[in-house]
């Protein structure tokens, strides 16, 4: 199980991703993590959770009650402007980061 | 699911209570259960399903933080005012020795005795004076 700080330290952006592509409640995006990376890469509840608290602390998302399901009243989560320009901006430092990693740590050259 | 809920709060025991707490429980626990009922249905036990939802829940200590900024006051910092504390000792002690002086000259004129009792009163206000000056720098 992989679980490293560079990942971590992209939770906000992988979320808000997921979030961006519909509107999903908590046990979704988990659930939804767990399967793309083929289990791989699994959030915890409470990280989970905490980059909830975030993302809408700084208005990146707004949450909403959605209907009742499974007898349960699911809070769904929505983008919102804000959170699609950060998204937008931590994507252009992810690409460059990646770049200077595979540049200094693999040695690959630009050019090929 | 009583277990669950009883685990998240316990979590959060040492948080006092707030409508900003219940829903933090609430939606933990809502999230844990629609584990708990996911992993049923890939045929864990109820019991497997629930101890593997429990240990997914991971750390709530980043939580914990972040409620706190918002809305808690922050907790009264005790300060000491190392400047009142140095003048109160002079004033205390000056009127200490003075009485001694008095009690001295006044009963036994003939005999010096108030020194030492000044010496031993000198050392409080010698502290704060002290305290005072490193706090200074």
């Amino acid at each position: 199980m992989i679980s490293s700080d560079i990942i971590r330290g992209h939770l906000d952006a992988i979320i808000l991703r997921l979030i961006i592509e519909k509107d999903r409640y908590g046990y979704e995006i988990s659930k939804e993590i767990g399967e793309r990376t083929k289990n791989t890469f699994e959030i915890k509840e409470a990280t989970l959770y905490a980059v909830f608290q975030r993302l809408e602390k700084n208005e990146y998302i707004v949450s909403y009650s959605g209907q009742i399901t499974h007898g349960r009243k699911r809070k769904y989560y929505k983008i919102t402007e804000q959170g699609r320009a950060f998204y937008d901006e931590k994507i252009g430092e992810w690409e460059e980061t990646k770049r200077i990693i595979d540049l200094l740590m693999e040695g690959k050259d630009e050019k090929n | 699911m009583k277990r669950i809920n009883d685990y998240v709060a316990g979590m959060f025991a040492d948080i006092p209570d707030s409508p900003e707490k219940d829903s933090i429980v609430q939606e933990l626990v809502m999230n844990l259960e629609e584990k708990v009922a996911d992993l049923m249905e890939q045929g864990k036990s109820e019991e497997d399903a629930v101890n593997k939802a429990l240990v997914d829940l991971g750390d709530v200590s980043e939580i914990k933080n972040s409620m706190g900024s918002s809305d808690r006051r922050p907790r009264q910092k005790k300060t000491v005012n190392y400047t009142n504390r140095m003048w109160f000792s002079i004033w205390a002690s000056a009127l200490i020795i003075g009485l001694f002086l008095f009690m001295n000259f006044y009963y036994s004129p003939h005999r010096i005795w108030f020194v030492y009792p000044t010496f031993a009163v000198l050392w409080w206000p010698l502290t704060s004076v002290f305290s005072w000056l490193n706090h200074k720098n």
